[in-house]
C-alpha cells in the first residue's frame, strides 16, 4: 500500500495527536485517528493456524475481529502485562477492525509536526520502515508506528531487550 | 375488501415468517468449539480402524474404510494445531460430504447440536488463520465463546484430499 494511502490528513496539519502506550517498558503510540476503541484485555478466541503475533478473535458489537498482540509481532518474551489493553484500529488492515494488544495505555499527545523527527535506520532495534516519526515525551523518546505496516508486513520486527 | 391473490399470501407469509435456521453439529478441537453443517451429515463413527497414510505426503489426512470404501479422514487437530495429538477416548469421526465426496472429520469431542440463523453467520476476519479462508463457511458468536464454522466443500479442496481421491494414498 502507497504511504499517501495510509497517511490520515491530519499530517498535513500542525499538529498529529498520536495515542500513547506501553510495551515493553518503552513509549509507542499510533495515530489517535486510527483508534475506535480502547477496550480493557478479554482473551480471544483462539483461532486454528493463526499467525505467530496473532492471538485469536473476538466480539465488540456484533463483530467480530481479529486481534494482534504488539509484544509477539515485535517479538518482545516475559511475562504478560499485569492489565493489558486492546487498541480498537479501524481501516488499516484488509479486515476493517483489527485490535492491537499494548500493555498500558498512556495518554493522547498532541505533537507539532516539526517535533516529529524522522526516525534512524533502526530505533530500538526496529527497522525505519516500521516507524512514521520520533518525538519526545517527558524526556523520553516515543515510537511512533507505522500502523499499517505493523499488519500487512510480513516481515519479522524485533525490539531490543 | 378484497381476498388476496395466493401469490400475495405467499409473499406476505414468507416475509413475516420466522428466518430458516442452520443446524450445526458442535464438536471440541484442542479447546475450542467448531461446527459443521447438519445437512451433510452421514454418520458419527467410533475412530476404530482409522489408519495412518504414508507421511511426508500426508500430515492431517488419515483413511478410514466404512461399509467397504475407504475414505478420506482429516484429523481436525493435526489440520488446526499442526500437532499429531493422541486420540481421546471421546474422538469420533464425522462422516460428512463436501463437493459430493464422502469425507471424515475426526474431532476430539462431539458436544451438542445448534441452531444458527445464517444473518448472524460473518465471515472469518483475514488475519486470523493461515488456512484457506475456503476452509471455513464463517463465524458466529454464542454468549461468551465465538464457534468457527467449518465449510466441508472447501476442506475437500486440501491438497491432502485432492491427493487422496487423486488415488495417491
Amino acid at each position: 500500500m502507497a504511504q499517501t494511502d495510509t497517511m490520515p490528513s491530519s499530517v498535513a496539519q500542525d499538529e498529529v495527536s498520536v495515542l500513547m502506550f506501553l510495551l515493553a517498558g518503552r513509549q509507542f503510540a499510533v495515530e489517535l485517528n486510527w483508534v475506535q476503541h480502547i477496550l480493557d484485555y478479554q482473551a480471544p478466541t483462539k483461532t486454528p493456524r493463526r499467525p505467530p503475533f496473532v492471538e485469536g478473535i473476538m466480539q465488540h458489537k456484533g463483530r467480530f475481529l481479529p486481534v494482534v498482540s504488539l509484544r509477539k509481532r515485535l517479538g518482545v518474551e516475559g511475562p504478560a502485562a499485569v492489565h493489558p489493553a486492546i487498541l480498537l484500529l479501524t481501516g488499516i488492515a484488509q479486515d476493517s477492525v483489527v485490535g492491537l494488544m499494548v500493555d498500558q495505555v498512556l495518554r493522547v499527545l498532541s505533537l507539532p509536526v516539526e517535533k516529529v523527527l524522522t526516525p534512524p535506520p533502526r530505533m530500538l532495534g526496529i527497522r525505519a520502515e516500521f516507524i512514521r516519526g520520533v518525538a519526545n515525551a517527558g524526556g523520553r523518546p516515543v515510537v511512533w508506528l507505522d500502523e499499517a505496516k505493523l499488519f500487512t508486513s510480513e516481515e519479522p520486527i524485533t525490539l531490543l531487550a | 375488501m378484497r381476498p388476496l391473490t395466493p401469490t400475495k399470501q405467499r409473499t406476505r407469509g414468507k416475509a413475516e415468517g420466522p428466518a430458516a435456521r442452520e443446524k450445526f453439529l458442535l464438536f471440541r478441537v484442542g479447546d475450542e468449539t467448531y461446527g459443521v453443517g447438519l445437512r451433510g451429515l452421514r454418520q458419527v463413527l467410533l475412530p476404530d480402524g482409522l489408519t495412518a497414510l504414508p507421511a511426508p505426503a500426508y500430515q492431517a489426512c488419515a483413511a478410514l474404510t466404512y461399509r467397504g470404501r475407504r475414505l478420506p479422514v482429516i484429523r481436525m487437530r493435526a489440520l488446526f494445531e499442526g500437532s499429531p495429538a493422541e486420540i481421546p477416548a471421546t474422538a469420533r469421526v464425522l462422516l460428512t460430504q463436501g463437493q459430493g465426496r464422502a469425507l471424515g472429520l475426526l474431532v476430539d469431542e462431539v458436544l451438542e447440536m445448534a441452531e444458527v440463523d445464517p444473518a448472524r453467520i460473518a465471515p472469518v476476519p483475514a488475519l486470523a488463520t493461515l488456512l484457506d479462508p475456503a476452509c471455513f463457511r464463517g463465524l458466529y458468536g454464542r454468549q461468551d465463546r465465538i464457534i468457527l464454522l467449518v465449510n466441508e466443500d472447501g476442506l475437500t479442496r486440501l491438497d491432502e484430499v485432492v491427493q487422496f481421491y487423486a488415488g495417491g494414498s
